[in-house]
């Protein structure tokens, strides 16, 4: 496994997208969720009972900033099929938009535009905010590992 | 002739007097407000009481949501800190103003503040919304039967509480406010605006901690 990851981030082109997916996502997750402020003074917070919250927002970022860099260098380097990518931007982009409407803009732009469909999908994704970012943690690790193994016999295939 | 004439005269007066007295006994509800009540370039007529000394040279006025759970957090986490530091003090007061848009139990749940105000118990109506919030929004937690549960728990007399919320009595008022949020450029709850006296306001968006507040205020005061 640390071997494939070697190969990956050895190329400095994944291993700055790398960081650039995690520091924006997890800047992003944590600005949506309230746990820093940039107005009027930048601000970290964890409120108590938040930590759970926190950690998820944590393991999201780190598994997407492995899993697209992985799935890119599939595609880029090995010529191979874009399935696997989806299933990690998929687990992405739900882990993100859980939690992200609640009483925030997002969460008032939905509702305002939306009516009382955008009050239910708001308050849907706010009471499920902790399954729904389990359930994207869970698939872009089984994403992982499936790409991990690829990874390994396509590279014994071609190199 | 002049006597028919007379007659007629007094049964027309007769029926408009009564429809004027029983237009005027149903639709129009009175509430003891002052209604040119305004901190910087809110209107705060139709909030809450004022929480501290009405004479404090600033005013934080909330706008929040009794389903927003970044309220509750900022209730729990920064709230106290502010009531010991600066309230309680008479540095500053404190108006909440209803910003009701998260699901259909927010404007019932508002509306049952001003219910309990009646009965002048408003801040421990408010106090108790906050502190049995429950996590997921219109799960039930803020239906009617529990906002009369919460008023029965406060010693409220139910009767007249029950006619308040059952009639919809505040829910213009309700409305109202969260208008004014609107057409201040509130766009999330909570949402504060630090009015100093000089009646410069200073927004702030979301819970955010104590510290903020503090440098903000201690700046103004």
């Amino acid at each position: 496994m640390l071997k494939i990851l070697k190969l990956v981030f050895s190329n400095l082109l994944f291993s700055i997208l790398s960081l650039i997916i995690f520091s924006s996502m997890m800047t992003v997750l944590l600005f949506i969720s309230e746990f820093i402020f940039f107005e009027p003074f930048f601000v970290t917070h964890i409120p108590s009972g938040s930590e759970l919250g926190f950690s998820l927002i944590v393991i999201l970022s780190i598994l997407s900033a492995l899993v697209i860099p992985m799935n890119l260098f599939r595609i880029t380097h090995l010529k191979n099929s874009k399935q696997k990518i989806g299933g990690s931007i998929f687990g992405s982009i739900v882990g993100s938009v859980a939690g992200a409407c609640s009483c925030g803009p997002i969460g008032f732009a939905v509702i305002s535009t939306f009516g009382s469909i955008g009050a239910t999908a708001t308050a849907f994704l706010t009471n499920y905010e902790i399954p729904i970012r389990i359930i994207a943690i869970v698939i872009l690790v089984i994403t992982y590992f499936t790409t991990i193994k690829s990874l390994k016999t396509e590279c014994q295939v071609n190199f | 002739m002049k006597k028919k004439g007379l007659i007629l005269g007094i049964i027309i007066i007769s029926i408009i007097v009564g429809v004027a007295a029983s237009v005027s006994s149903s639709n129009v509800e009175s509430y003891d407000i002052d209604m040119t009540r305004t901190h910087g370039s809110i209107s705060t007529a139709m909030g809450s009481p004022i929480l501290g000394d009405p004479d404090a040279p600033v005013t934080i006025v909330e706008f929040g949501d009794y389903q927003c759970h970044q309220c509750h957090n900022w209730f729990l986490d920064t709230k106290p800190m502010i009531m010991r530091d600066y309230i309680e003090t008479g540095k500053v007061n404190l108006v909440f103003v209803d910003f009701a848009f998260l699901g259909r139990d927010s404007p019932k749940a508002a509306e049952a503040t001003y219910c309990a105000d009646d009965q002048n118990k408003y801040w421990e109506y408010h106090d108790s919304l906050y502190t049995a919030q429950e996590s997921k929004i219109d799960n039930g937690w803020a239906n009617s039967e529990r906002l009369k549960a919460f008023a029965f728990n406060l010693n409220l007399d139910m009767d007249l509480f029950n006619e308040c919320l059952d009639s919809g009595k505040y829910s213009k008022r309700v409305q109202y406010n969260s208008q004014e949020a609107r057409d201040n450029g509130v766009r999330g709850t909570p949402g504060f605006f630090i009015i100093g006296p000089d009646f410069k306001q200073y927004p702030i968006g979301g819970a955010q901690p104590f510290s903020v507040f503090q440098r903000v205020l201690d700046t103004m005061i």
